[in-house]
């Protein structure tokens, strides 16, 4: 892709920007193609990003079918900046002490997530960013 | 057939924040890019140069993904469904500098030559707003 950086280390903006408490977009394809788009809680760490959802919701479905995920960080002071992050799902682990929702609610309210649904199953995602498009490169 | 936003729709489209667009590639993979955007008459219109990536896939398959958040109150969103149902030249650059003064309160300071506006009819609508569903 024209303009495109590989993400083997993100940029200090876009890891400034990923400092912040602030939504990370994902888009993921459903089966019959088109794009489904989710506003998630994330970390970035060691060079991976941390996503977690609940096994029931479609994202993480469509994520297990194609690997391939399109993520948008945004500026929330200054819309122009933004980072588009093309990754790629590397693994998927169970969460059954929801000890990494409570890591991610703490770093988005302050406190630990919500009580958990009776047949709720928290699974964290771990992505591999690749490429790094948009104006925050 | 074009889906009717709620009244609450209605009312979160006209607040202030960007569009986060998601369009296919031919190779299936998924451009995701903020943009300005305004909903009138229940059809979202966005505006870009013809050279964008995501009016070339947009052209090859019409479907498009809005994601519309309040910055302010992250649990407040929509996602929106939709497909490009028309485009136009933007002679003069009319409708970027109207989007312009929608979320700058100026005039367009760049140039408006080339540019392009597309009318996006809503198929669905996702999220908090309405409800789950």
């Amino acid at each position: 892709m024209a303009g495109a950086k590989m993400a083997s280390a993100l940029s200090p903006a876009v890891q400034k920007l990923a400092a912040m408490p602030i939504l990370l977009t994902i888009a993921t394809k459903r089966a019959d193609g088109s794009v489904q788009l989710n506003p998630v809680w994330f970390e970035l760490r060691d060079g991976f990003i941390w996503l977690n959802s609940n096994t029931s919701r479609t994202w993480p479905k469509n994520l297990q079918r194609d690997r391939d995920v399109t993520m948008l960080l945004v500026d929330p002071k200054v819309p122009d900046r933004y980072a588009q992050i093309h990754g790629r799902l590397v693994s998927l682990i169970p969460d059954p002490q929801h000890e990494f929702i409570d890591r991610l609610a703490e770093r988005y309210t302050g406190k630990k997530f919500r009580d958990l649904e009776p047949d709720e199953h928290r699974i964290t995602l771990k992505i591999q960013p690749v490429t790094v498009t948009g104006a925050l490169i | 057939m074009a889906l009717e936003l709620s009244p609450k729709m209605q009312a979160f489209t006209q607040e202030v924040f960007p569009a986060f667009i998601g369009t296919a590639r031919k190779n299936g993979s998924v451009e995701l890019v903020p943009v300005w955007f305004e909903q009138k008459d229940g059809s979202f219109w966005i505006n870009g140069g013809t050279n964008r990536g995501w009016f070339k896939h947009l052209q090859r398959d019409p479907r498009i993904t809005l994601l519309l958040v309040d910055p302010k109150q992250m649990f407040r969103w929509a996602q929106v469904e939709g497909r490009m149902v028309n485009w136009a030249e933007d002679p003069g650059g009319e409708h970027i500098n109207h989007l312009s003064h929608r979320y700058l309160g100026h005039d367009y300071q760049n140039p408006r030559t080339g540019r392009i506006k597309i009318q996006i009819e809503p198929l669905r609508v996702i999220g908090s707003i309405d409800g789950w569903r």
